[in-house]
């Protein structure tokens, strides 16, 4: 067990590698992004992106052209086939780390972009194949983004973004665009997760307003634009949850509750082990123990008392019982 | 339950003896599975008189402890796992467990409950029945569960499982006997059991019985077939790998040999 | 439907694969969900619980027991008492039994010369082999049979869990995982066994962060020397109505120091080579249980403690050979130990200590526990060979023969318990994590820190404190 993952954190230094080829990449990755946005990429946006000066952009543009991964019309940039492939192996590099990250070392959803982005680089396809069959072969980042198969492919991105979306009509938050990592911040630090249902009731060109039912969002256009959703379909519907369902850790020692779900978000071998210990729906719990910082919180359920960390009674979804 | 046991007038040694950590020759393997904290380990030390270290806390067994009793002319391998929730999700010393039971070919399977938090025990239990018919279950810490006002019916509790459930004290050694005649039984395949299964969905048990045929003809001679097919539609990497690699085989025949990991000294003494 | 003839490994694979598109995402899920449906059921017909009187009372307990006021000071409370238990009953047996032994070693001795046994016959194996074992048996037994018994009641009480609970929230700041502090305490018997208890940390990052600090607990081996430093040097200049509770604290203090320590080095690691997050935690408190008191008497008794010994005993006996061959072999005229131990002089100056702790250090990487009758063994070789009988004399050879300081007795409390494993556990380590650049870091990093520590603590006792 420990080696295999501690072959893994091996990976994870390892394969820091130059910056230059982190650069190429980005820069793929970039192209590869405008162009499934429907936009082209330019020299200025590139340059965003990338942040380098003229002459090192010009230097990269021009190599990236000589190995036939990249076209140029004036300013404007295409990728070849070829650079399709190699934008698309980077593109799965990414997500799977952030579904790895996210899932399987338990890093915060706030910061897998950030590190996938330094992990992502100079991974051979069988390390990523291998990567992607030990989480079961995911089709969605932990942000809601289709990860690229290994052949190539990339299953169609899901939903619509907020600013085409028929004010009114209940959509399902089915991708949080992590990019710009400043954007998404503002998504997550409003409360945005996937899977929760929502309403535009409010949009003005200085801002969109949403709301879930209890709460208000209030966005910049910029940020909602970062927002897709699909429609609400049955299954989905009871994504939404009333009020009267909390966090377990915001149960008071000696209260009781019933458990509703575990939150979608939360994933991977703590999901596991938390339905294995019987936090399964309908499962009575009663909030017995706090430390002295108040985590983590010791549980009476099925008999026993179990204790957990904040991060995790977080994601447990209760319903107080009198 | 078709051996008699007539303890109170044989003398007890003459049928039940604890070999201590005499291993070499034996006749059947037991396994000895449950949750932490259920005394295992001390049911372990009172049938094959060893010391193995005990103690109240999660994870006080981390490795793989052997030991023997003789039993009605047979000698018996005994197999102290250490405790583990459930079969699916597994830390190193979870892992341990769950690999003894599914490859290790015991003849029986005892997995010991604690009496005074069964809902939480059964679980493990039901886990088990999916993959093994040959199952004792040592209803544990009865004594206990009656300090605190809790009466287990291991009558009904057996009739619903479908094994034997027999009702014990490990630590003072009560009704030591009826469980090890019990085991006897099972693991000679003279008590017939007819363990819960519950059935998936349909989709589910199609898809199961899909790959449990194609897992055979890949690894002949594979036990639990059934469990390594659900672990491929759960998507376990380890699982896929030791198929592809052809490592499964190595690992079930692993199991036949001692933990070798450590040096027993350590666990049995120096663990402390 | 034609079912697909494929056997081989990819093909089934792939198949699972294809399979598994064609489940509800939650598919795992509502198989737990049923499975835990039909425990109730069953439950409900098998259980019957009549309220529980028991119950409410380990729930009451628990409350104080991991409550935010009480929780931690009680920790503190209850190792120190023990410590204190252990010091004020080891003190008398051990006295008895080093005059004992020393008393049979000057007879034994006799009767060897009277019988006309070569000096050296009897300088070998009454001088070197059996003083060492003297040694260790007198000064690691009684505090072994009073310390062990006590720690397993509460290793049985179902005491450790609520440690690990209790500190929980600080290894989560360190980046580490709680179940950390269960391996520790495995530590406090013998650091392999601490190694091979970090398997049930879930997680292989925060597990290998367990691995390497679990050397920070000083384990039974260390235990002895730090309550021989703690009585001889630390307590006795208190007043002797406190000095037994001065000792206790001062050896809780050096496993507090060992404690931070823990939580640095996991911090540190956690930032760097070992980056990334605390990972999810649970951690079943399970029941409080009354402890077999006969067993525990028993199982500590006879099988730790005698294992220990035995293995001290083991490595005394070659160690105390090399030292007496050491300390008479002298080429030119100076005894090799002599002369090992005036190389290390410098170093062990610079780190507050001198050359003969050195030496005797690089002599005990098999088994800690020979550590200080090894120092003792060469302190005795080079002066005059002076026999102890006490406590007292131990004093009055390390003070007043060999310049000891009180600057010597707490840098060396501390690089006994800042140093390289034991071999045994470095093995261990080997073995658990199969690679050998950890076994590496786990055995040089705590030594490092010695090295650092020590010399820090020197050069700042000397500037201020004029040692």
């Amino acid at each position: 067990m420990l080696v295999p993952s501690h072959g893994v954190l091996a990976q994870f230094r390892k394969y820091r590698v130059t910056q230059a080829r982190e650069r190429t990449e980005n820069a793929l990755k970039h192209l590869l992004r405008q162009a499934t946005d429907g936009h082209v990429a330019s020299f200025t946006s590139l340059q965003g992106v990338l942040r380098m000066s003229d002459r090192q952009l010009m230097g990269l543009t021009q190599r990236l052209e000589r190995e036939g991964l990249v076209r140029s019309e004036g300013t404007q940039f295409q990728l070849t086939p070829e650079g399709e492939r190699v934008a698309l192996h980077v593109l799965r590099a990414h997500r799977l780390w952030e579904l790895y990250l996210a899932d399987e070392l338990g890093v915060p959803i706030g910061r897998v972009h950030e590190q996938a982005e330094r992990a992502e680089h100079g991974l051979t396809k069988e390390q990523l194949d291998r990567l992607s069959a030990s989480m079961g072969h995911p089709e969605l980042d932990p942000h809601g983004d289709p990860i690229p198969t290994g052949d190539g492919s990339i299953p169609e991105s899901p939903g619509t973004p907020l600013g085409a979306w028929p004010p009114s009509t209940p959509g399902r938050i089915v991708h949080l665009e992590d990019e710009p990592p400043l954007a998404y911040a503002q998504l997550s630090a409003a409360g945005l997760r996937l899977g929760q249902v929502i309403r535009v009731i409010e949009r003005t060109p200085t801002r969109v307003v949403l709301t879930d039912g209890e709460n208000e969002f209030r966005l910049a256009p910029m940020v909602a634009a970062n927002v897709h959703v699909a429609a609400v379909t049955t299954e989905t519907a009871p994504a939404a949850w009333p009020d009267s369902v909390i966090a377990l850790t915001r149960l008071r020692s000696g209260e009781s509750a019933e458990v509703v779900a575990l939150d979608p978000s939360f994933r991977g071998f703590a999901r596991r082990r938390l339905l294995d210990l019987g936090f399964t729906p309908g499962a009575r719990i009663r909030s017995d123990l706090a430390t002295l910082a108040g985590d983590p919180r010791a549980y009476r359920l099925r008999g026993t008392t179990i204790a957990l960390r904040r991060e995790q009674s977080d994601r447990v979804l209760v319903k107080r019982l009198a | 339950m078709s051996v008699e046991h007539n303890c109170e007038t044989c003398p007890v040694h003459a049928e039940m003896a604890p070999l201590g950590a005499t291993v070499e020759a034996f006749d059947r393997v037991v396994a000895l599975a449950g949750n932490p904290n259920t005394g295992k380990s001390t049911l372990f030390n009172s049938l094959t008189g060893l010391r193995q270290h005990t103690g109240n806390w999660p994870g006080k067994t981390v490795t793989r402890a052997e030991g023997a009793f003789q039993f009605a002319g047979l000698r018996y391998k005994l197999v102290d796992l250490p405790g583990t929730y459930s079969l699916l999700s597994t830390s190193d010393d979870e892992e341990v467990a769950r690999n003894f039971l599914l490859f290790g070919r015991p003849d029986c399977t005892v997995v010991v409950v604690d009496a005074s938090a069964l809902e939480r025990n059964l679980y493990l239990v039901l886990q088990v029945l999916e993959i093994t018919d040959r199952v004792v279950v040592a209803v544990n810490l009865m004594d206990e569960a009656k300090r605190r006002g809790i009466t287990v019916d291991t009558r009904s509790l057996s009739r619903d499982l479908g094994v034997p459930a027999i009702p014990i004290v490990a630590r003072t050694g009560d009704n030591m006997m009826a469980l090890v005649g019990e085991v006897a039984a099972v693991a000679a395949g003279e008590t017939v059991t007819q363990p819960l299964r519950s059935k998936g969905t349909p989709a589910f048990e199609h898809a199961v019985t899909t790959l449990v045929p194609m897992i055979e003809a890949a690894a002949p001679g594979i036990p639990n077939a059934r469990w390594i097919a659900i672990r491929l539609l759960d998507g376990d990497v380890p699982v896929e790998e030791a198929l592809a690699s052809g490592r499964l085989a190595e690992l079930v025949a692993r199991q036949q040999a001692p933990d070798a990991r450590f040096s027993r000294k350590i666990a049995l003494q120096g663990a402390q | 439907m034609s079912a697909p003839i494929a056997t081989t490994p990819s093909d089934i694979v792939r198949e699972a694969a294809a399979l598994r598109r064609s489940l509800d995402a939650g598919f795992r899920e509502e198989v737990v969900t049923s499975l835990y449906g039909e425990v109730e059921r069953l439950t409900r017909r098998a259980v019957q619980d009549s309220g529980s009187g028991p119950l409410e009372l380990d729930q009451r307990i628990d409350r104080i027991v991991t409550s935010r006021l009480l929780g931690l000071p009680l920790m503190l409370v209850i190792l120190a008492v023990i410590f204190w238990l252990t010091i004020v009953g080891a003190n008398v047996p051990s006295q008895m039994l080093a005059s004992a032994f020393f008393w049979f070693e000057d007879l034994a001795a006799g009767w060897f010369t009277q019988l006309g046994v070569p000096w050296w016959i009897t300088g070998f194996v009454w001088h070197g082999v059996y003083r060492g074992l003297a040694w260790v048996i007198s000064v690691m037994l009684p505090p072994m049979a009073i310390f062990f018994p006590l720690f397993t009641i509460l290793e049985d009480l179902g005491y450790l869990p609520r440690v690990a609970f209790n500190l929980d929230y600080l290894f989560k700041r360190a980046g580490a995982h709680g179940k950390q502090a269960l391996s520790m305490a495995m530590g406090f018997g013998c650091n392999a066994a601490g190694v091979i208890a970090t398997r049930v940390i879930d997680s292989p990052r925060e597990r290998l962060v367990a691995i390497l600090t679990n050397n920070f607990v000083p384990c039974n081996g260390r235990f002895p020397t730090l309550i021989m430093l703690a009585t001889v040097f630390v307590a006795a200049s208190f007043p002797p109505a406190v000095a037994s509770l001065v000792a206790a604290g001062s050896v809780v203090a050096i496993v507090l120091v060992g404690v931070l320590f823990t939580l640095v080095v996991s911090w540190v690691l956690s930032r760097t080579v070992l980056r990334g997050e605390a990972s999810a935690f649970t951690l079943e408190l399970p029941p409080y249980r009354r402890p077999a008191m006969a067993r525990i008497l028993y199982t500590s008794l006879i099988d730790r403690t005698l294992f220990v010994l035995w293995r001290a005993m083991v490595t005394a006996a070659p160690a105390g050979a090399v030292i007496w061959l050491l300390a008479n072999i002298s080429p030119g005229g100076v005894s090799l130990a002599t002369r090992t131990a005036t190389f290390l002089d410098p170093l062990g100056w610079a780190m507050g200590l001198d050359g003969v702790i050195l030496l005797a250090y690089i002599i005990a990487i098999p088994a800690n526990e020979i550590v200080v009758p090894t120092m003792l063994m060469v302190y005795m070789t080079q002066g005059r060979m002076l026999e102890i009988e006490s406590m007292d004399a131990l004093r009055t050879l390390l003070v007043d023969q060999h310049g000891w300081t009180l600057l010597t007795a707490v840098n060396l409390m501390l690089f006994s318990l800042l140093h390289n494993p034991c071999a045994t556990t470095i093995i261990t380590i080997y073995k658990e994590t199969l690679s050998v650049r950890w076994t590496t870091i786990g055995a040089l990093m705590p030594l490092a820190l010695g090295f650092i520590v020590t010399m820090l603590t020197a050069a700042m006792a000397r500037a201020w404190f004029g040692f």
